[in-house]
């Protein structure tokens, strides 16, 4: 949850005085001496109102931008929920610029710690991996694991903080490649690139990766921190990946935790449907005994309910039978992927039916501002399914954290999410059993 | 989609149209129902060609009786074969929509694109080919072979001599000459590719073909020179009927292609190649006496009778006037002096050697060509009269005596063409002796430039033949200029600018460096190490910002050395190597050809390049930079013409006494113009982006900016007109950042009509206009 705080932290998206409508540089302070900023024309963002006011406009663009990362597909698709992701980061000298706050490669490292924590979060049975490009070269920082910890601590090493060079784009493709090709067809292969620079020196023709990645259904996506590279278009394109931009600070988060819930399963690779999965029990011994995972000797852990050998975390592989083992809550916690809350939809001041907000129940504008016509969005927004309206806080609570809609649970009326619950209870023992981890 | 304009109606092969398409229709058709001609400028990418050829063959179909034939003229064969391709579907969406009509186009070229002969296709040279042609289908090559044409060859004696059996012929153009009907193809669209398909099958040489189907086409597709180039004109375009349109797209350069038609450079190398072709004529004089003095006397009397048929011809109004042969020279005969064969290359010898003696003047002479006819006159005695019948004359002399391989000849018609234009126009030209090459050479190497001045002395035929003339562009700016230069009145003149539902190229202009000094290729600061430092440091700084591809123009070749050397010093050069590979043009076209090659390698990998070129070389006309292979085209000052030429002095002379345009309004005018074809490269259409760099503090002026085309004008902002080199990068990083984002397609009814759009739409513009 710590990441999940951090987020809430700077989730200030415009910084607008409204007592003196004046747009001033706030974070000057982090980013050195004013003249040695960057040119700024943050007067050309803003528009006045019919009154020349800023304050109507300022609130308008907060809503809007909070919404913009709300509305995604919620249409039922098949998506992988296994998954297999390694993060590539560039550590070329194009990462020193401070055209992001404070730097493009503090930024960088700040958001990809928040973004291993809220993957394993939201993916617990998936597995992740870093490489960092430098000097031409790819190197590997961890492998694919399921551990956010050791992640998260290659990611703090100083030294793996360093710029210098120039980037491969090429060199750290193939070394993702080269990994993935040997996960499970039941999991999703995947690369996220978070790229600074606006070149590539590659060894050989980028072209013959492109086409190695389609062929291992690798799907690689991009986080482009200057400008659009065609290369990188073409790959995002050819791999099914998504491509973007940032534009300023918020957007390369939403960007990169555009990642987070599983993508959809392209329908090329669907050799199987059904995955051998094993719940293990929990160590309850007194006494340490060694595991199969680290040859220590330990408390606790869990036990292999096919082999009985002892491994100290979830989820994982068993190293002695192979048996991919998870445990329930991690698999439920990934169920909300694929059954997700429907988008809610924008009231207009016409269609208003609640003075509070159902959820927290503030209480709401109960009439439009002047000047603002009925059609106009009045704030509120309302579950497509039981018409409850609620606020826009309340909104993105319930889609990125709750992921169920309190209007419609307390009307009993979510069928559906009722009928997986119940049908996920006997899935939780501790036994082998076969279970569906691709699930439509 | 199918729509009126007025009472016409368009078929438009697209199911959405732009609205300055159709404005840009609405605007052409007023210039053919006025039967006047007009200048139009729409941006470049937005579907100018196919808007033309929509709009024409619609109206020939509407008035099918006028028969009004279109002669398309454009600058390059891909750019032909380009068009040639959009009519084939136009044609093809015409007919989907259930429309039957007899419609007939075809592409022109060179004997060299079409040739199906075995061997001659083989040869690179234009020229050569042309040669090769000639020496296989020459009438008396046949008449040896004893194939005549038509249907006699029937009759000839079927038992061939050894002789006449070994005289090679070409199996192509034999074909086609058996055949009796006049138009051997039947209807239908015909790309270059189409064409030598079809000639193939059927064994016929569709170079010929091409041309014997020329006057039974609906739409003539070619290059600008078949109908501007005196010499070529003759052959291909003087049948063309008076009610013809003509079109030039990509016209802005057309003032330079009039003027090149008509203007002669002799040397040292020339006059002393004609001299041997003459010493070969009288050798073949002498032969011929001793074979066949019938021959030359034939020969003798026809002159006597004087140019009487292409007179007549001319008065039936059924042949394009040619400015190599003015009208009162047909109603006479050849004078005496130079009707005997051996008369007429013992006058050439004397006129030959006269220039020689002329090229070993060692300082610069500017003379009229009143006074070098004087002065000929005063020294050899010979009269202007004879001298403006030299052309003709050599023309049947060579006819006469059958001479294939005209490629020997080049140089004697480069003289005698001169002798023509120079006795026949006073004003206009211009004789500029200049006996070394640059200021500061020793060697001796004279040219003497025989320099036409007058832009419009070319294309007038063109203009008074017939009856609507369509010169548009992407860049005609400013528009009343050419009317001027070319002399002509136009009818709709009219600029037109792109919709656009996000604004997809940012023009700036940067006054400063970031040291904020001015920055400037005005020849006093140009080799400031200032100024060039910030040159290279917004290189450089771009090199940083802007993914994949740069282009950088700069105004000459010698400048572009100069800088990148001192750049090379500074260090600059390593610099922008740890960003960018870096790519130069070269006035070498195939170390050019090359380097495009390598520079959109490195722009499709994600190396990233620079090409470094110059704005009036081979890679500014006529080579696009689409989508990543330019994101930003930077100009390194005003591409000013260098204004020390004695040519360009001239010229600039002539504009302001007779047309009454200031030297200076012309110079910015062409400065401009190059400027924008260059700029122009980035954006080829509305999906495209890409920032537009202008970099010397002059671009700030008003009288400059005001020169751009309209389209680029309306998006240069206030605010980004007088930039610093940092202020300038800092918009173009936020420019590229916005559009790197996902692009949103939804432009119906803006920059995106659809039938019920125009007729809203539409309708409500011609209303307004009503008002």
């Amino acid at each position: 949850m710590s990441g999940r705080k951090a987020k809430k932290d700077d989730d200030e998206y415009v910084d607008i005085d409204d007592a003196t409508d004046t747009h001033e540089n706030e974070d000057a302070q982090q980013g050195g001496y004013s003249w040695e900023e960057e040119y700024k024309r943050s007067w050309d963002v803003l528009q006045e109102d019919a009154e020349g006011r800023l304050s109507s406009v300022v609130a308008h663009l907060q809503q809007q931008m909070k919404r913009r990362r709300l509305l995604r597909d919620t249409a039922t698709v098949q998506r992988g929920i296994i998954r297999h992701l390694f993060l590539v980061i560039d550590l070329s000298e194009a990462m020193n610029e401070k055209d992001l706050r404070p730097s493009r490669l503090e930024l960088t490292l700040t958001y990809a710690r928040q973004f291993v924590t809220e993957y394993f979060d939201q993916n617990p049975i998936s597995q992740l991996g870093i490489i960092v490009i430098r000097d031409g070269v790819a190197e590997r920082l961890t492998d694919l694991s399921g551990n956010p910890t050791d992640h998260l601590r290659a990611l703090k090493n100083k030294r793996n903080q360093e710029t210098s060079g120039e980037p491969s784009l090429q060199n750290a493709l193939d070394m993702a490649c080269a990994s993935l090709v040997n996960v499970p067809s039941h999991g999703s292969r995947e690369v996220l690139v978070v790229y600074g620079s606006l070149t590539t020196c590659d060894p050989g023709d980028i072209y013959d990766t492109i086409a190695q990645l389609k062929k291992e259904h690798v799907r690689v996506s991009f986080v482009g921190l200057a400008a659009e590279i065609q290369v990188c278009r073409t790959l995002c394109k050819e791999t099914n990946g998504s491509y973007g931009v940032v534009l300023n600070e918020a957007h390369f988060k939403d960007l990169l935790f555009e990642a987070i819930p599983p993508p959809a399963v392209t329908q090329t690779r669907n050799t199987s449907n059904l995955v051998m999965m094993g719940f293990p029990t929990k160590s309850n011994d007194l006494h340490p005994s060694f595991c199969v995972c680290h040859s220590k000797l330990t408390v606790g852990g869990y036990i292999c309910p096919r082999c009985s050998s002892k491994i100290c975390e979830l989820p994982t592989d068993c190293d002695v039978c192979g048996l991919t083992l998870v445990s329930s809550p991690h698999l439920a916690r990934s169920y909300h992927h694929l059954f997700p809350v429907d988008n809610f939809i924008e009231v207009p001041w016409s269609g208003i039916n609640s003075l509070h907000c159902f959820a927290c129940q503030t209480a709401f504008d109960s009439s439009p501002p002047p000047g603002a016509g009925l059609e106009s969005n009045s704030g509120r927004y309302s579950c497509p399914r039981c018409h409850n309206q609620f606020c826009v806080d309340c909104d993105i609570f319930v889609h990125e954290v709750l992921h169920n809609c309190p209007g419609c649970w307390a009307a009993g009326s979510n069928i559906s999410t009722v009928q997986i619950h119940s049908k996920k209870q006997p899935a939780i023992q501790n036994d082998v059993m076969p279970m569906q981890g691709v699930t439509s | 989609m199918i729509f009126n304009i007025d009472d016409l109606t368009v078929h438009f092969p697209y199911d959405k149209i732009y609205p300055e398409q159709y404005h840009y229709m609405c605007d052409l058709k007023k210039a053919l129902d006025a039967q006047g001609h007009c200048v139009l400028e729409m941006p470049s990418g937005t579907g100018k060609t196919v808007s033309l050829l929509a709009l024409i063959v619609a109206y020939q179909m509407h008035h099918r009786n006028q028969q009004r034939k279109l002669v398309y003229c454009s600058r390059t064969v891909p750019e032909i074969e380009k068009a040639l391709a959009e009519l084939k579907r136009l044609i093809a969406y015409r007919q989907s929509c259930g429309l039957e009509e007899d419609f007939f186009a075809l592409g022109l070229t060179s004997r060299k694109n079409l040739c199906l002969h075995p061997v001659v296709s083989k040869e690179r040279k234009n020229r050569v080919v042309d040669t090769k042609c000639r020496e296989l289908t020459a009438s008396w090559v046949r008449a040896a072979a004893g194939k005549t044409r038509g249907g006699e060859a029937t009759e000839a004696p079927p038992e061939q001599t050894a002789e006449q059996a070994s005289i090679e012929l070409c199996g192509f153009y034999e074909q086609l000459e058996a055949t009796n009907v006049p138009n051997p193809i039947p209807n239908g669209v015909y790309t270059l590719e189409d064409l030598k398909e079809y000639g193939k099958r059927m064994k016929f040489c569709p170079y010929y073909l091409s041309r014997r189907a020329i006057s039974f086409a609906n739409v003539v597709i070619y290059s600008y020179h078949y109908l501007l180039d005196p010499k070529v004109a003759d052959l291909v375009s003087k049948e063309l009927s008076k009610d013809c349109i003509v079109v030039f797209d990509e016209a802005h350069n057309i003032d330079n292609v009039c003027i090149e038609s008509l203007s002669i450079d002799l040397t040292r190398p020339v006059l002393d190649a004609s001299a041997r072709s003459v010493a070969l004529l009288a050798e073949r004089i002498e032969e011929i006496k001793r074979t066949d003095a019938e021959k030359l006397k034939r020969e003798y009397s026809r002159l006597v009778e004087g140019l009487r048929d292409a007179s007549a011809a001319r008065d039936e109004d059924s042949y394009m006037s040619n400015p190599v042969l003015p009208d009162d020279l047909l109603k006479e005969a050849v004078p005496g002096n130079i009707r005997r064969a051996e008369h007429f290359v013992a006058f050439l010898r004397r006129f030959i050697e006269y220039l020689k003696t002329r090229l070993r003047v060692m300082h610069v002479v500017a003379e009229t060509p009143v006074s070098f006819l004087q002065h000929l006159k005063d020294v050899t005695y010979i009269e202007r009269k004879p001298l403006r019948f030299c052309a003709e004359r050599l023309t049947s002399l060579v006819r006469t005596l059958e001479l294939s391989d005209l490629d020997d000849y080049g140089s004697l018609q480069k003289v005698a063409g001169f002798a023509t234009l120079v006795s026949t126009y006073d004003k206009g030209f211009l004789l500029i002796l200049e006996p070394f090459e640059t200021d500061t050479a020793t060697v001796p190497n004279p040219i003497l430039h025989f320099t036409c001045l007058d832009a419009s002395l070319a294309i007038r035929p063109v203009f008074e033949r017939f009856s609507t003339v369509v010169i548009t562009s992407g860049t005609l700016s400013p528009l009343d200029m050419y009317p001027k230069i070319l002399d002509f009145s136009a009818v709709v003149q009219e600029s037109y600018s792109m919709t656009l539902t996000r604004k997809c190229f940012l023009p700036m202009m940067i006054t400063r460096g970031s040291d904020q000094v001015a920055i400037s290729s005005k020849f006093e600061v140009r080799n400031d190490p200032a100024v060039v430092r910030n040159f290279g440091q917004i290189m450089v700084e771009f090199a940083k910002a802007v993914p994949d591809g740069i282009v950088c123009f700069f105004p000459s070749y010698l400048y572009m050395e100069s800088i990148v050397s001192m750049w090379n010093d500074m260090g600059i050069l390593n610099e922008a190597w740890k960003h960018k590979l870096i790519f130069v043009e070269t006035p070498d076209a195939a170390e050019t050809t090359l380097a495009l090659d390598n520079y959109r390698k490195a722009c499709d990998n994600g190396r990233g390049a620079i090409l470094l070129s110059v704005a009036r070389g081979k890679v500014s006309e006529g080579i696009d930079f689409d989508h990543n292979y330019g994101r930003a085209v930077i100009m390194f000052g005003i591409p000013y013409q260098y204004t020390e030429s004695r040519i360009l002095k001239a010229r600039l002379e002539y504009l302001r006494d007779n047309h009454h345009i200031r030297e200076n309004d012309f110079l910015t005018f062409d400065a401009m113009r190059h400027a924008a074809q260059c700029v122009g490269r980035v954006l080829r259409g509305k999906t495209d982006y890409g920032l537009m760099v202008f970099v010397d503090k002059r671009f700030a002026r008003a009288d400059k900016r005001s020169k751009l085309p309209k389209w680029i004008n309306e998006n240069v902002m206030d605010a980004s007109t007088n930039l610093s080199t940092d202020m300038a990068i800092a918009s173009a990083k936020k420019f590229l950042r916005s559009m790197a984002q996902p692009y949103d397609a939804n432009q119906m009814g803006i920059s995106l009509w659809s039938v019920k759009d125009i007729e809203t739409k539409g309708y409500k513009r011609s209303t307004v206009i009503a008002k």
